[in-house]
């Protein structure tokens, strides 16, 4: 007993002396739920570091498990203490964060205003409140439709020649004739089916005073659609696993078990990392539009890196942020180390973007940014509101599922129904 | 065969039924451990035996990457459940004692309380027992780990309902010896509360080295995270790091079960000599 | 030092203040730990929480509760309490009578494997279970049933099969640590009980009835009450399948439904509010039951 306490009591003095031990450097503490960003973030503080000898970093970065990596913010930033200078969070549970009269987090206006007018800005309006930028995006997040060619070519379709989404359908009905296999996937337990179509049609879930549109005509169009691709004409799939990001759909894709898929150009690495077997089979191009001359795309998920009030090196902290995720340099990175679509979109047409790399010789494509560029104008902002992650919360686990799944509802009342849950 | 022996192999039976039931899933996690994380993916979920696929990469990976902070988090585990568990089963044992041979005022009172207190959801404390540590100043140490779960109410419970069952002309014949009240707990109550300290000790570790949900509230440095923190961090919704996560299941359970076989037999021959023969 | 001593003999030693000298430090560790929290967690069920800022509002967010996701989250941690009930106490009492006997060969080996669940992270777990119940026609489920003639099921997106696959996770860990529990009861009863059975001709199932029975009563009466506490508060293993994302309330408990709105959509107040009402329906629902077995009665044997 006596042993154990004496342990118990030494452990925790030597913890607290730790703690003590300062830094001659600057140090800034980072969250993240994502290996990914840790690993990018350090090599950007290299570079910092030899760029500015007389205002070293050293970053202290932590990975979480995801969902308690935001809720520990939550509490940290709720009472006051523990919350680290940087944190990443991601863009379903942003309006968290702002929530009240009082949010906790650091505008980056003074910093990013300079900037914005080689930026994709409607990225910045996610993380935005009253006018004021809170969060610093990692990458566009283009929606984009990856197309398997072999697929394709075995069922007669030129994918050039998919112009509006009823294309689309018809090209896979020639895949279903020809192969037997879904033209496509589509998620009922996640919204990176809905969500990026709705954004597309140019709606969204709230306006922009707020009110929920959720249940307007356009959306209602849009879920008709995708109900119609499954159960009308067949050519489209519930995503085996429920979602983009299940395992049972990685062996299912790499199987080539659907002929074309509907993601943002970060999925990419997905693609790379877990469906080896599709390299060299696989295009990209803009998504099919709605009516001619609409969208080809749409900006979709993310994550928004934030300063906190708490941190007492604030600006530090935001000059770091900016020079290590929108400077020429890291965008060039962001491409190249984790294939996403920079935000700074000046740099698309810089050549190290369309140089050989891991994703450029997994896709068939000559220029991905050529054609992102084609597209750039053509990404409608999403609308954040407080009620934002409750929203997504129910297109997630309601409205696809009950209406493609369990088809208990038709989509104008699955819609409505979460609408008015959403006007409460 | 005779009545007796038809009657043994069917226990057998049964029993071997549901050993490869526990089994099963550590036998798929082994497997999975010494297999690339890619190949678990491509095939889907598989248990079969592959030599040309299998290696010891992943295990290497785990106690060299990040410069081995795997072994760190190994080390945080073992420390705080060992402390934890010594010190609640003890003063848990201690507690369901006094509530269970005494009678005096508010024990009722008591014994509601460590009732309401086992069904409080630790999710939603969270938020003001963070704000209490702060105050305490016991925040990212082992002790704010620890100090809130030193008397846990389920076994105080366990405790409690144990020592009812013991039998009382013990208590009774101490006392005319002369024995003080505490003596009688050292020396005659706790020798025979073997059985339930083994099965509280195996328990309470259990769950000390289980938890989850408090240590990553409590603890802000990834020098100081425990296991199951570690191993979380490797699932995400954008994918899970396969690689280490298998291996790391597998060596996160190997010394335990190693543990528990040895320390079994002292816990049977505390269940078997130990118990209460008069 | 004889004054101390006498003080000693006199105060502390009494059967008076002895007793309170043994739950001391459970009062010690409820008053520094938990009283601040559980009563912060009430004000709070009437408030609504921003950064540094709350504000009452009275009944608001106990007037939230009449949604049908709170009914969902409630009629399934009731179904989920009482089917592990019913599975993880009679069961594991037969496997504990069968490790227990003397002629029973492998004991060690039997009572370690099952076991062995208990030792694992329920996350790593929750991976081998969620593949298990994956809804393509090859895995383990779904073979399982394939023997019987039946269709595939999507285990994971249904009502009922989303159930038992809960309850079978549950059984999984569970089991082992029932059989923990009532082993210790079994070692606790005096052979010479069972010898006087022999000898009054008793068979195999009437010392079963008659001996084992109100023997293990004791922890009987404590696995019962843990397991309406544990079923009542189960969220780990429900992450452990959908994480967050239940869809249509499939699989979401009442403590899932608390993470849900306090965490993933910040909304504390209601969050703790939903907190309180689980802790009266859980405290009712333990004391009718303690009150059956008598555990409030002044003798126990």
């Amino acid at each position: 007993m006596k042993k154990s306490l004496l342990i118990f009591l030494v452990s925790t003095m030597l913890l607290m002396f730790t703690f003590s031990a300062a830094a001659e450097t600057t140090t800034l503490t980072y969250w993240t739920f994502q290996e990914l960003h840790q690993q990018f973030f350090e090599k950007q503080v290299e570079l910092w570091n030899e760029n500015n000898p007389d205002n070293q970093i050293n970053l202290e970065s932590t990975v979480y498990p995801y969902d308690q990596m935001h809720n520990k913010l939550l509490i940290a930033l709720q009472s006051g203490v523990g919350a680290p200078d940087i944190a990443d969070i991601e863009i379903s549970k942003f309006a968290n964060y702002l929530k009240g009269s009082n949010p906790q987090l650091v505008p980056v206006n003074d910093v990013v205003d300079p900037l914005m007018d080689k930026m994709i800005t409607a990225r910045f309006e996610n993380y935005a409140k009253d006018g004021k930028y809170y969060g610093i995006p990692f990458h566009v997040g283009a929606t984009v439709m990856y197309y398997n060619m072999e697929m394709m070519d075995a069922a007669g379709v030129d994918i050039d020649n998919i112009v509006t989404w009823d294309d689309y359908v018809e090209a896979g009905k020639k895949v279903k004739s020809a192969l037997d296999k879904p033209m496509t996937t589509v998620e009922v337990t996640e919204h990176w089916t809905l969500y990026p179509m709705i954004s597309q049609i140019g709606s969204d879930i709230f306006a922009e005073d707020g009110s929920v549109i959720l249940d307007n005509d356009k959306n209602e169009r849009v879920l008709t659609f995708i109900n119609d691709m499954v159960h009308k004409s067949e050519i489209a799939v519930p995503a085996p696993g429920g979602f983009h990001h299940s395992e049972e759909y990685w062996a299912f894709m790499n199987d080539e078990g659907a002929a074309s898929l509907m993601m943002p150009l970060w999925y990419m690495g997905r693609f790379v990392q877990y469906m080896p077997d599709l390299k060299g089979k696989m295009a990209i191009r803009p998504l099919p539009v709605w009516d001619k001359g609409g969208n080809r795309s749409a900006g979709m998920g993310g994550t928004g890196t934030v300063v906190t009030v708490q941190s007492d090196k604030k600006e530090l902290a935001k000059n770091f942020l900016v020079e290590a995720k929108l400077s020429v340099q890291a965008s060039h990175k962001l491409w190249t180390d984790l294939g996403f679509d920079p935000v700074r979109w000046e740099v698309w047409d810089d050549p190290v973007m369309s140089e050989p790399n891991q994703y450029t010789e997994y896709f068939q494509n000559e220029d991905i940014f050529g054609m992102l560029l084609d597209i750039k104008d053509e990404i409608n902002p999403t609308m954040i509101t407080e009620k934002y992650p409750q929203a997504i919360d129910l297109l997630k686990k309601n409205v696809s599922f009950k209406v493609i799944k369990e088809q208990s509802q038709t989509p104008a009342e699955a819609l409505k129904d979460a609408a008015d849950e959403l006007r409460q | 065969m005779s009545n007796s022996k038809v009657q043994i192999t069917a226990i057998i039976l049964v029993l071997s039924f549901f050993a490869f039931f526990a089994l099963a899933p550590f036998f798929f996690m082994l497997i999975s451990s010494f297999k690339p994380g890619d190949q678990i993916i491509k095939n889907g979920i598989s248990a079969s035996i592959d030599f040309d696929i299998m290696s010891l990469q992943n295990y290497k990976t785990l106690f060299t990457e990040r410069s081995g902070i795997y072994l760190h988090w190994y080390k945080n585990s073992v420390l705080i459940t060992t402390i934890q568990t010594a010190v609640a089963v003890f003063l848990s044992s201690w507690v369901g004692y006094g509530l269970a041979v005494y009678e005096f005022k508010g024990k009722n009172l008591i014994f509601v309380l460590v009732l309401v207190l086992m069904m409080v959801p630790i999710e939603i404390l969270i938020l003001p027992l963070y704000k209490l540590s702060i105050t305490l100043k016991i925040i990212d140490s082992y002790a704010g780990v620890i100090l809130p779960f030193i008397v846990p109410p389920v076994a105080v419970f366990f405790f409690r309902q144990f020592a009812v069952g013991l039998p009382t002309e013990l208590i009774d014949a101490a006392r005319i010896d002369g024995a003080s009240e505490f003596a009688i707990f050292f020396k005659i109550m706790m020798p025979l509360m073997k059985p339930a300290y083994g099965a509280m000790i195996i328990l309470q570790a259990m769950f000390s080295w289980n938890a989850f949900v408090w240590p990553l509230i409590v603890l802000r440095s990834n020098e100081n995270f425990t296991l199951p923190i570690g191993l979380a961090s490797l699932i995400t919704p954008y994918g899970n790091s396969y690689d280490m996560l298998f291996s790391g299941a597998v060596i996160s359970v190997v010394p335990i079960i190693i543990l528990f076989m040895f320390k079994q037999n002292s816990f049977i021959s505390g269940l078997t000599v130990g118990g209460v023969k008069g | 030092m004889q004054i101390f001593k006498n003080f000693y003999e006199k105060y502390i030693n009494s059967k008076k203040v002895a007793p309170y000298i043994f739950v001391s430090p459970f009062i010690l560790v409820f008053l520094v730990f938990y009283l601040y929290p559980i009563i912060s967690t009430v004000i709070m069920s009437f408030q609504e929480i921003g950064f540094g800022e709350a504000k009452f509002i009275g009944l608001a967010n106990y007037k939230k509760l009449f949604n049908v996701h709170y009914k969902n989250a409630l009629l399934t941690s009731t179904n989920y309490t009482f089917w592990t009930i019913l599975i993880l106490v009679p069961l594991p009492i037969i496997l504990a009578v069968f490790l227990n006997s003397d002629k029973t060969k492998f004991t060690n080996f039997f009572r370690s494997s099952i076991f062995m669940p208990a030792l694992t992270s329920v996350i790593v777990a929750g991976m081998f279970f969620r593949y298990a119940f994956g809804e393509q026609a090859s895995t383990l489920a779904n073979s399982i049933i394939g023997i019987f003639g039946l269709e595939p099921i999507t285990w994971l997106q249904n009502y009922i099969p989303a159930m038992i696959a809960l309850v079978v996770l549950c059984v999984w860990r569970w089991l082992g640590v029932n059989i923990i529990y009532f082993l210790s009861g079994l070692q606790s009863i005096p052979e010479e009980i069972y010898e006087a059975a022999d000898i009054d001709g008793a068979n195999s199932w009437d010392k079963f009835k008659y001996i084992t029975i109100p023997s293990l009563k004791p922890v009987i009466i404590y696995v019962i009450t843990i397991s309406v506490f544990g079923g009542y508060k189960m969220f780990a293993e429900s992450y452990a399948y959908w994480q967050t994302a239940t869809p249509n309330d499939i699989g979401m408990t009442i403590v899932s439904y608390i993470y849900q709105t306090g965490f993933n959509n910040f909304n504390m107040g209601f969050a703790s509010a939903i907190g309180i009402t689980l802790l009266l329906i859980v405290l009712v629902v333990n004391i009718i039951q303690l009150n059956i077995f008598g555990l409030f009665k002044k003798e126990e044997q």
